[in-house]
């Protein structure tokens, strides 16, 4: 839940998908959803020489299981409220 | 494969003191000892057992990675995600 | 209970390590360092300043192994998100 929190404060920034196909797609956040399925606006793949089907295409939606690494803006991104988040959501979950 | 009539059926197999129940008993009896992790990859990590949850989540400490036998890599303390594991072997006595 | 460092579950060694840079085995031959700032349950990860090593096997045509065929590749990325179904490992900043 904290993950998805973290990506919805994203939206509407510039990040890039990184596929486990190894593809990289840099586009729009426009929306996530809990299983951090992705939807990109305005995408432009990385390497369209070698995914040259992928040129006309301008926006997308991202299984998330298919994601190996997303690139953020780490100007947007606090740090330190993220660690707190993550104590605070590691504390709330009582083990056995 | 017959048997001669009037043998009495083989007995249940011997309970070793030991190394007796359950996967749960076995799991609580090796921490905090040396063990085996084989991953399904192959690759193995030998170390000190520190704890595991129900997921097969490991933390172990003085850990060795061994790859094809040879040692690959040391670390202090390592997390090894539970998916990945093949088995726990107990790698001193109980 | 715990026999030396006091932890009690497996994701402990996370949370200690949190703010600290961590070592990431991922699947693929790939491997991270970068400072830990969130993670959850599927042990997705949030990393700043981080290098990624990619061990590439050269395996020529007629199926021998030479001597020295291990690549390496590596590169940074300034804030990423890992996805966790490729994490093998991770270890913590080793303290003396």
């Amino acid at each position: 839940m904290l993950i998805f929190s973290v990506f919805k404060t994203l939206t509407d920034q510039t990040v890039t998908v990184e596929l486990k196909n190894d593809l990289s797609i840099t586009g729009v956040l426009k929306s996530v959803d809990q299983f951090l399925n992705i939807r990109l606006d305005s995408i432009k793949v990385l390497d369209e020489a070698r995914h040259p089907h992928m040129i006309a295409v301008k926006n997308c939606f991202i299984r998330g299981s298919v994601v190996r690494y997303v690139q953020l803006p780490a100007e947007n991104v606090d740090t330190q409220l993220l660690e707190d988040a993550t104590r605070r959501e590691a504390a709330s979950q009582v083990k056995r | 494969m017959s048997e001669p009539e009037g043998t009495p059926p083989p007995p249940p197999p011997a309970e070793a003191p030991s190394a007796s129940g359950s996967p749960t008993e076995f799991l609580k009896g090796v921490v905090g000892k040396r063990v085996v992790v084989r991953l399904t990859s192959g690759v193995d990590y030998r170390g000190i057992l520190s704890c595991l949850d129900g997921y097969m989540n490991i933390a172990l400490e003085q850990t060795e990675e061994h790859v094809n036998g040879i040692v690959t890599n040391r670390y202090g303390d390592a997390f090894i995600r539970g998916n990945n594991v093949l088995y726990i072997s107990a790698a001193e006595v109980l | 209970m715990d026999s030396s460092s006091g932890i009690q579950e497996p994701f402990d060694l996370i949370r200690l390590s949190l703010s600290e840079r961590v070592f990431v085995k991922l699947r693929g031959d790939r491997e991270l360092t970068g400072i830990l700032h969130a993670y959850d349950g599927h042990m997705n990860l949030i990393l700043s300043d981080v290098e990624e090593t990619i061990l590439i096997v050269d395996q020529p045509e007629d199926g021998s192994v030479p001597k020295n065929a291990i690549n390496v590749a590596k590169r940074k990325m300034n804030m990423l998100f890992v996805r966790g179904d490729g994490v093998i490992l991770v270890s913590p900043p080793s303290r003396a």
